[in-house]
């Protein structure tokens, strides 16, 4: 036997040694069929796209036990992504209620009242940015609490976020 | 899960096809079809974790190792005469739509 070939046999040897059990099957029939192939770079070459063929099936499957230890129950790595989902969407739409606030309510103002001049008036300013969204954030969390928890835990934390600058704002500002 | 149909894997299952009874090596395929070991093991994985494919070890006399054989199920006959017939329609459809075009 010529050293290339002892290479493509060895190497489909340790992938077997490696795999996962129901792999080893795969891999065992890779190596068989070492035998019929003429040439020895060609069988070298079967060896190694065998270890890619057989890596390939036990990357997924061991990722998934990884994490399925990781996370005690498997079912979990699909909720985790499902509330990451949620918050993620809260936040999006607290920003989104923010802007409207902020900006919309303001050139409402400005466009309804003109004799007003809202952009002047600091209290104004506050009620825009701060009093408002943060009820419209209580509301809909209290309202989605218990359908849609974490898009509420969303809406929570962006409205615990607005509240810090606000008194981070102050506090360097006056 | 879905079974990806890849150009490759209608390669393999016109192999198949072209002798749906008997029984075929990893190797005979990987020649008829001109597919890699790395692209050829893969798909006749899928197809026997979907059970379109049965493998079964040879059996030989005492000494000699085993190889590994594969042939369609009924369902993989099914699945692959299906998609052959699916395929031939389109490339009639767009023999017709190019002759129709020019």
């Amino acid at each position: 036997m010529s050293t290339v070939r002892r290479l493509a046999s060895k190497l489909l040897r340790i992938v077997i040694r490696h795999s996962s059990d129901e792999s080893q099957d795969w891999a065992n029939a890779m190596l068989r069929e070492l035998d019929f192939i003429e040439s020895d770079w060609a069988a070298l070459l079967w060896a190694l796209g065998s270890t890619t063929a057989i890596f390939r099936h036990c990357l997924p499957r061991g990722l998934k036990t990884w994490f399925g230890k990781l996370f005690v129950q498997q079912g979990e790595l699909k909720n985790i992504g499902k509330q990451a989902a949620g918050v993620v969407s809260g936040a999006v739409i607290a920003v989104g209620v923010l802007a409207v606030s902020a900006f919309g309510l303001v050139r409402l103002s400005l466009f309804l009242f003109p004799t007003w001049d809202v952009g002047r008036v600091p209290w104004a300013q506050w009620l825009a940015v701060i009093a408002i969204p943060e009820t419209i954030f209580i509301v809909a969390a209290l309202a989605l609490r218990r359908k849609r928890r974490s898009m509420a835990a969303g809406i929570v934390l962006s409205a615990i976020v607005l509240f810090a600058h606000f008194i981070v704002h102050v506090a360097t500002h006056g | 899960m879905k079974l990806r149909l890849s150009p490759q894997t209608l390669e393999v299952l016109e192999a198949f096809l072209q002798s749906p009874k008997d029984w075929k090596y990893g190797y005979d395929i990987s020649r008829n079809t001109g597919l890699k070991s790395g692209t050829l093991y893969p798909i006749l994985m899928r197809l026997a974790e979907r059970r379109l494919l049965e493998t079964s070890w040879e059996t030989v006399e005492a000494g000699k190792p085993p190889r590994h054989l594969y042939r369609l199920t009924a369902d993989g006959l099914r699945f692959a005469r299906e998609h052959r017939l699916s395929r031939a329609t389109g490339r009639v459809a767009r023999a017709a739509l190019s002759g129709v075009k020019s």
